[in-house]
């Protein structure tokens, strides 16, 4: 099974932060933004990896195994990123710089897919950044998998018509307009903190403190 | 004390926690599991659970990529 | 001191020190992009720039100079180099092949899964889930928990199939 022993793979490392570097500066030759863009996507991936972050992981291992810490870590994630693009928002409405928000459409189709999501990356063995994680680290299962993820998303980008043609679809609905914004923060800040303390007591009641 | 072994070698997390699970049901207080794996997750997870669970755990990563486990079933 | 900086390097970190990490690069994305991270939207065009050019799909105007002028692609890119070069940083990087054939077809049908239920519902676990709820959306609340109960129905096939 293991018959290799450990090798530093140290000259590999630097001639690839060297092969970075030149991407890099190449790609800032085009554009300065997709240079910041595609360093922010190297961190993201880096970081990732670090530590381990899935959100199959975050959502199936309370119910298989009863353990929540990256149920909590995510819960923590979603936290700090609703606050921050409040901001962002109020910051850049302040500005008059355009911004576009996730806040898409709602139909039969959005519940269905999310089903379907869920299915697909308990079986996939990932989430969309987890097979891009994986694939980085050199998985041959998430490179099937984001085969098929490509694909589907080819299927599925062009099927939506149906879906809306035939069962309709409202309009994204933004709390913070119905709402207002500062009920809006409190009431999922709140649902937030709920989840965590659940998702805490959910562990505690499998293995004790 | 005796020392076990299940073969989890390229299953997907969370396969191999779950048949972990399995065969502590089995085994008597003081045995050893050992396992292998090339999964950084899988490795993660056990430890995690093992810690859990209150059971002694030792991890080594043995070659590039590679980590060997070892957990020792402290109590019932 | 050692021992941290073996942390560092090799990982793993704690959980909630990448979720903060990636919360404030969750942010600087919306920021640089003046749109949230997402990660399927991109992943489409991919596949209608290779289905056209394959010949298998009509063309939709996707070609390879047209796939570079989009954000996403940077930062699909940069997550699979990101993630590679953290690997190679702790030394870790390993070919790892599927070992039996159940997997291969787990991971096939989970990602056409994947890939056609994010696009339908216009994004996914990134998209979708955690900036849709970012975005102060109700359809990703929506959408989360249509994602929880899928992943509670994988899990039952898992465990029938797979384990």
């Amino acid at each position: 099974m293991s018959n290799s022993t450990f090798h530093s793979q140290r000259k590999w490392n630097i001639g690839f932060m060297l092969f970075l570097t030149l991407l890099l500066t190449l790609l800032s030759q085009i554009s300065i933004r997709f240079t910041f863009i595609m360093a922010l996507g190297i961190s993201l991936g880096f970081v990732l990896q670090k530590s381990r972050f899935c959100l199959v992981s975050a959502l199936r291992d309370p119910i298989l195994i009863g353990m929540t810490q990256l149920t909590r870590a995510f819960i923590l994630l979603l936290g700090i990123s609703i606050l921050g693009f409040a901001l962002v928002y109020w910051g850049s409405s302040l500005r008059n710089i355009p911004l576009t928000l996730n806040v898409f459409p709602l139909g039969v189709h959005t519940v269905v897919g999310g089903l379907l999501f869920g299915i697909g990356m308990v079986l996939a063995g990932g989430c969309s950044s987890g097979i891009l994680m994986r694939s980085g680290e050199g998985f041959a299962m998430q490179w099937v998998a984001l085969f098929g993820l490509v694909v589907g998303a080819v299927m599925g980008d062009r099927s939506i018509i149906n879906w809306r043609n035939t069962f309709g679809e409202w309009p994204g609905i933004f709390l913070p307009d119905i709402l207002g914004w500062f009920p809006t923060l409190i009431l999922e800040i709140s649902i937030l903190l709920g989840l965590w303390q659940l998702a805490k007591w959910w562990q505690t009641k499998q293995f004790g403190e | 004390m005796t020392r076990f072994a299940i073969d989890i070698w390229g299953e997907m997390c969370p396969i191999p926690l779950i048949k972990a699970k399995k065969k502590l049901t089995s085994m008597q207080c003081g045995d050893i599991l050992v396992l292998e794996t090339e999964h950084s997750c899988t490795s993660r997870s056990i430890v995690l659970w093992a810690k859990a669970n209150r059971y002694q755990i030792e991890e080594e990563e043995v070659a590039n990529g590679i980590w060997h486990l070892e957990l020792t079933k402290t109590h019932d | 001191m050692k021992k941290t900086l073996q942390t560092i390097i090799h990982g793993p970190w704690a959980y909630w020190i990448g979720a903060i990490i990636l919360g404030i690069l969750n942010i600087l994305v919306l920021i640089v992009r003046r749109e949230p991270w997402g990660i399927t939207m991109n992943l489409g065009i991919w596949g209608e720039w290779l289905g056209s050019s394959l010949g298998i799909l009509n063309h939709q105007g996707i070609t390879f100079k047209r796939l570079m002028t989009f954000s996403g692609t940077y930062l699909n890119i940069g997550l699979l180099l990101g993630a590679f070069w953290a690997t190679l940083v702790a030394s870790q990087v390993r070919f790892r092949p599927i070992r039996d054939k159940k997997f291969f077809f787990s991971a096939l049908i989970g990602g056409l899964l994947m890939g056609y239920g994010a696009r339908i519902a216009y994004g996914c676990n990134v998209g979708g889930l955690l900036n849709g709820i970012a975005s102060s959306s109700l359809t990703g609340w929506i959408f989360a928990i249509a994602v929880f109960l899928g992943t509670w129905l994988g899990s039952k096939l898992l465990m029938k199939f797979l384990v």
